[in-house]
């Protein structure tokens, strides 16, 4: 592999890498509570869908709308992750249907897309996009200037995000809180922990971090809209977080070597290489297949790292 | 940011919310069963009405749409029939699967291979006609369809791997593998006859003499698919009620560990039952080819959802093979309307909403039959 | 009452009370005007038996439950009683039965959760550990605040439990049956930490229904009987106090528990039906949760095996059942070797078993007891016409087996809405209805009432005459004394010794369940980490 190749390869990776880290925090987040959610998909393309109405029709100087747009898909994101989380931790329904409810109410022919109909969205561009910003003028640094000195704005506050979750966890006591909840509920009720109120705030956390990882598809992906423009990275979100053992760190490197294979296609394909696209649009589905295969038969066997409470409905009187 | 992520603070607030759940001691009655449902079905109405107010449409206005695209105007009824039927196999596809809770989140693309292997059969085999090409079509599309989700039921059997998240991956690669067969390729299933045919690429078509037959009378027309489907449910509410395999299966739902204590082979059933789950949506799928389309057209196959809506069916039907006839016809029939009215109070992808909002409200409904509200501490 | 500082520091003071407090469920009188009081600087027993409405008050007094009448004071004054945030804010502690640590976090982790102390936001763990340290030296509760919970033994756990209690100003500690998990030594370290408790001012409930253990630790004894308190004892003015009569307060007559003579069934010539040899099984990480057991049994024979939970027993009976893979070692039922880590093999080879989980894993709880009756035989083909099933031969078989058993529900009861002793005689009927040969029965008594537990040891007792051979596995001791023929003792995963039941010394049986082999050649061995996922998450932690 030449060295140009690799260096667009990591950067295209990146790319499309950014929005897996931030759902996949998202989903980590609420996770690590014990709530399993499986609409992740539903919640970045509802993120997907506001960050682009706003950005297409929103006047105004990009530097104030670009955030209004990002902001906007968090909370509009973390409003459908409410609906789960009403469902599954007030009634205590199965978090895997419910999920599953708030995929398809959400999802490519769901709300996203009555919205996209209703505000009319199809065909034009947004006029607002997120560009790179060249940090310290570093850009032309081989190799690491177009990695780490050349990206928009989102993939900085990426990084800053799986920083800041890391810490929260690990090192606060909002995130001694979390751990404890999704470990053990009923050991952190009994002190004084409200698991209600800890599995609440995470899973709409979460909502919001998927939200905002969709709105980077509408701003720094695809400057147009289309119906299911997330194409799946929900689930491989999802995925992602058990390749990452529950762990934010882990969750970046998986992001990206996903990030790396969605791209491996353009690339090679720019380089004349020929093979059916189909194929190449497989292997991020296939890569997630064989990431879980590895992970749950060796390592993962013990559920390494995954919260023992995770998917199990709480009620104090244990039904 | 990591401030955002504190839960908010009003400790006393949420303690003295005085509404609770209590689990139920009495079992809930046959009609109290049968109510849930329809309540939350009207319940879903409601909101879906509330939703297309916010958008500016009139509901009432829309549902009088619905009900005419889905029952009252011309043909509607045979449309929604037509609708239903791809459902009514999805449908008992997931209710198998999930009434067992194995999560086969893989219909969509089951459904998928059932078509490419039923048209692959239908074109190799249409000429001798019907009496050897549907049954062929039919072993055909069940196999592909068992051979399809045997891969996540095996991987979760042996290697432990959450099958939802590889029964999902499975659709896309379905999907694509649709899309390379007609659209990016010189294949078997694509037709290569005429000009036109190389600029706008399709599906290769059935002999006519391998159309699957539909039953016309009093204006309706009812496809065979339907027939098939009807039958299946009730072949497969008894093997779940009345054989000693069913049995099995509800007791390693109700309690896998006493299944395993006694000595039941809980990977054997779950791989038999994935695999059921699989050649039943991958029946719908030869159904679209030998009832329907008569060809391999994958943006028919894919645009309708029908594996995501089996889900919703299924739970409609709270996951009994019986009442899943009835609430494929249901979703058949907002299914319907969303493919033909196309129209801006109506789009296709309001049928989403609709379905979504349903399955929140059949979920919620659930609760209420295992729990009740209490007012006041305990 | 009005002079606060006056009632306090009187020895006297009441620290814990309820008054006239009531609580119901639907069908259910759980608390009938009880009055009860705790003072500071006494450890107060409070006797019941199962469902006698200990756990009910206790509930009430630790606000999980709002009293229907009556109320609860602390330290004098009546108090409305939202959440356990709220019990604990006012002093009050309760350490439960199942420990309220959360398993994958460490000592200090666990002592500092949901506890209000230093900065809001941020935690710091080495501050943390230096701080739990610190407190645990003043408290005189040794422990590591470094260690996974996961990895300390339940003796250790209840410790953790105290001082998180001690920490956050514990001024009345309520234990709920605290020596259930313990040795008898480690229960004698508890009793001296409750003491010392005492002796500094603190209130201690201590909830049992163990009559030695609340005579060698209480000041005084309040009993309660079907939800109405029979009475309260000084023990310091009466020290010589009738059991028998305490005995009677509980129960409402006299306790026939106790070891019940049978006539020898054994015959020691004959070869043992059960014979276990140097059975072997690896837990998650490669070490042996079984190490080389080898014990056997005859018929007609039962024989317990005593031990600290998680020493190994779940994993004994499990290879038994054929629910393990074995490493090593083999299963012999009357003379033929079972296929290892095959429950059918052990089912066809006439062994039964009576799981100590008995809606986890008995039984099927969302079907009915017909249905759960055929658990094991529906592949007889007796209840099959072709695949299909023949329910009303599965309805009749299930009255037949279930006749004489008492049972309180049909057929077609659903089996979750049984009580644990109905369950239980389900679970025992169909487990006997195959006629085995071994029977492997663990907690066998576990949260059943006096009548239910008379009628389970009974129905063992039966099993052994009919000429069953009987493996009794209980962490209650009394218990497998009063039951056995010979007494097995495990700890760490080893058989430390077997003996005979009739005249068997407890200091003995104590030192075995702490690793002591009789042998003085062997080994002692070391309690295994209860959760196999613990080193995961250490490793996550390290990393």
């Amino acid at each position: 592999m030449n060295h140009g190749l690799f260096v667009a390869l990591l950067a295209t990776g990146i790319l499309y890498g950014t929005p897996l880290v931030i759902a996949g925090l998202g989903e980590l987040l609420a996770e690590r509570s014990g709530v399993l959610n499986l609409g992740v998909e539903g919640m970045m393309l509802m993120g997907a869908v506001t960050a682009f109405w706003v950005a297409r029709g929103v006047a105004g100087p990009s530097i104030l709308v670009l955030p209004l747009a990002i902001v906007l898909a968090g909370v509009v994101a973390a409003a459908t992750a409410t609906i789960h989380a009403f469902l599954t931790i007030t009634l205590r329904t199965n978090q895997i249907v419910s999920g599953l409810a708030l995929t398809i109410f959400a999802g490519a022919s769901g709300l996203s897309s009555y919205i996209a109909t209703v505000a009319g969205l199809g065909g034009s561009p947004a006029t607002h996009t997120l560009r790179a910003i060249n940090v310290f003028g570093l850009k032309n640094v081989p190799v690491l200037g177009p990695l780490l000195f050349d990206e928009n704005a989102l993939v900085y506050v990426s990084w800053l995000m799986v920083v800041g979750v890391s810490l929260y966890i690990n090192r606060t006591r909002p995130g001694l809180h979390l751990r404890a909840v999704g470990e053990d509920p009923h050991a952190a009720d009994s002190m004084g922990i409200s698991v209600t109120r800890v599995r609440y705030a995470h899973t709409i956390a979460g909502g919001a971090f998927a939200g905002i990882g969709g709105a980077f598809y509408t701003l720094a992906i695809s400057p147009e809209w289309s119906d299911g423009i997330t194409n799946g990275a929900g689930w491989i979100a999802i995925a992602l977080v058990i390749f990452a053992f529950w762990r934010p760190t882990g969750v970046l490197a998986g992001a990206y070597l996903f990030g790396v294979v969605t791209s491996l296609g353009s690339n090679l394909e720019a380089r004349g290489v020929q093979l059916p696209s189909e194929l190449f649009t497989a292997l991020p589905y296939l890569l997630t297949m064989i990431v879980l295969v590895v992970v749950s038969s060796g390592l993962g066997k013990r559920r390494l790292g995954a919260p023992a409470g995770l998917g199990i409905p709480y009620a104090r009187d244990g039904g | 940011m990591t401030a955002t992520l504190q839960p908010p603070v009003r400790r006393r607030a949420a303690q003295a919310v005085p509404v609770r759940l209590e689990r139920r001691l009495d079992q809930p009655g046959r009609i109290h069963s049968a109510l849930l449902p329809v309540g939350s079905l009207l319940l879903a109405m409601v909101l879906v009405g509330v939703l297309l107010g916010i958008a500016g449409h009139d509901p009432f206005a829309a549902l009088s749409q619905v009900v005419s695209a889905a029952v009252t105007g011309q043909g509607s009824i045979s449309a929604t029939l037509t609708s239903a039927t791809p459902l009514l196999f999805t449908g008992l596809a997931a209710a198998v699967a999930f009434r067992m809770r194995i999560w086969n989140i893989g219909g969509e693309g089951q459904l998928y291979i059932g078509a490419i292997c039923a048209a692959g059969v239908g074109i190799a085999t249409g000429a001798s006609g019907l009496a050897v090409a549907l049954p062929l079509m039919l072993i055909a599309a069940a196999l592909g369809g068992a051979l399809w989700a045997a891969i996540p039921a095996l991987l979760r059997a042996f290697l432990n791997t959450n099958e939802i998240l590889t029964s999902l991956m499975l659709n896309y690669v379905a999907g694509l593998l649709l899309g390379y067969l007609i659209l990016d390729s010189t294949s078997y299933w694509r037709d290569m006859s005429g000009p036109t045919a190389l600029v706008y690429p399709q599906g290769k078509s059935l002999a006519s003499a391998a159309f699957w037959p539909g039953f016309t009378g009093g204006g309706l027309i009812i496809p065979l698919g339907l027939v098939f489907g009807v039958a299946l449910a009730v072949l497969v509410f008894v093997m779940i009620r009345h054989t000693w395999f069913g049995y099995q299966l509800r007791v390693t739902a109700d309690n896998a560990q006493a299944g395993r204590y006694a000595g039941m082979a809980s990977r054997r059933n779950l791989v038999a039952v994935m695999m059921l789950s699989g050649a039943l949506a991958a029946l719908g799928g030869a159904s679209q080819v030998g009832d329907f389309s008569h060809l391999l057209d994958p943006s028919g196959l894919q645009q309708p959802q029908y594996g995501y809506t089996g889900i919703v069916v299924a739970a409609l039907a709270r996951y009994n093979p019986l009442a899943v006839v009835l609430s494929a016809l249901f979703l058949g029939a907002i299914t319907n309307a969303g493919l033909n009215l196309q129209s801006a109070t109506f789009p296709q992808s309001l049928t989403g909403v609709i379905e979504g909002i349903i399955l929140f409200c059949v979920l919620g409904g659930e609760v209420l039959s295992r729990y009740r509200f209490v007012w006041g501490r305990r | 009452m009005n002079e606060p500082s006056l009632t306090e520091s009187r020895p006297t003071a009441v620290a814990l009370a309820a008054r006239g407090v009531t609580k119901r469920f639907p069908g259910v009188l759980a608390n009938d005007n009880v009055e009860f009081e705790v003072r500071a600087g006494e450890v107060h027993a409070l006797l019941g038996e199962n469902g006698s409405g200990k756990t009910t008050l206790c509930k009430v007094f630790t606000g999980l439950y709002r009293a229907d009448a009556g109320h609860v004071e602390i330290a004098g004054r009546p108090v409305d009683l939202h959440s356990p945030a709220d019990v604990h804010a006012r002093g009050v502690f309760m350490v439960h039965q199942h420990f309220s640590l959360v398993e994958r976090m460490t000592v200090a982790e666990n002592v500092m959760l949901g506890w209000r102390r230093g900065s809001r936001f941020w935690f710091d763990r080495r501050a943390a550990e230096r701080e739990v340290a610190e407190l645990a030296t003043l408290h005189g509760l040794p422990v590591d605040p470094a260690t996974l919970i996961g990895e300390l033994s339940m003796g250790e756990r209840q410790r953790v439990e105290i001082l998180k209690a001690l920490c956050r100003g514990a001024k009345v500690l309520i234990l709920d049956e605290p020596t259930t998990v313990l040795t008898p030594q480690e229960a004698e370290g508890l009793f001296e930490s409750l003491r010392r408790l005492a002796e500094a001012g603190s209130a201690v409930v201590f909830i049992s229904h163990k009559l030695h253990e609340v005579l060698s630790v209480c000041d005084r004894v309040s009993v309660l009987r079907r939800g109405v308190m029979t009475g309260t004892v000084d023990l310091r003015e009466q020290r010589a106090v009738d059991t028998r009569e305490l005995a009677r307060m509980m129960v409402g007559r006299e306790i026939e528990l106790g070891r019940r003579e049978r006539e020898e069934l054994v015959d020691p010539h004959a070869d043992p039906v059960l014979e276990l040899s140097e059975l072997t099984v690896t837990g998650d990480h490669g070490n042996a949760v079984l190490d080389s057991v080898t014990l056997d049994v005859h018929a007609g024979e039962v024989l317990g095996v005593a031990g600290v939970a998680g020493n190994g027993q779940r994993e004994l009976a499990d290879a038994i059942a054929g629910l393990r893979p074995l490493a090593a070692g083999t299963v012999t039922v009357a003379g033929k070797p079972l296929r290892a880590g095959s429950p059918l093999a052990a089912i066809a080879g006439g062994v039964a078993f009576v799981p100590e989980d008995r809606f986890g894993v008995g039984l099927a709880p969302g079907m009915t007891v017909a249905e759960n009756m055929v658990l094991k035989s529906f592949r007889s083909g007796r209840f099959s016409a072709g695949p299909f099933v023949r329910r009303r031969r599965v309805v009749v078989h299930t009255e037949e087996q279930l006749d004489g058993y008492e049972l309180r529900g049909g057929p077609a009861s659903v089996v979750g809405k049984l009580s644990g002793g109905n369950a239980q005689k389900v679970l025992l009927a169909r487990e006997m209805s195959g006629e085995p040969k071994v029977l492997v029965i663990a907690a066998p008594t576990r949260g059943l009432d006096v009548a239910a537990t008379e009628t389970v040891r009974e129905l063992i007792a039966r099993a052994a005459e009919a000429g069953t051979a009987v493996v009794m596995i209980s962490e209650d001791l009394d218990e497998v004394l009063d039951v056995s023929d010979r007494v097995a003792v495990m700890c760490g995963g080893r058989v430390t010794g077997v003996l005979p039941a009739a005249g068997a010394d407890v200091e003995e049986i104590g030192l075995l369940m702490m690793g002591h082999t009789a042998d003085p050649a062997g080994p002692a061995g070391t309690p295994a980490p209860a959760d196999p996922a613990v080193a995961s998450a250490r490793a996550e932690r390290t990393a």
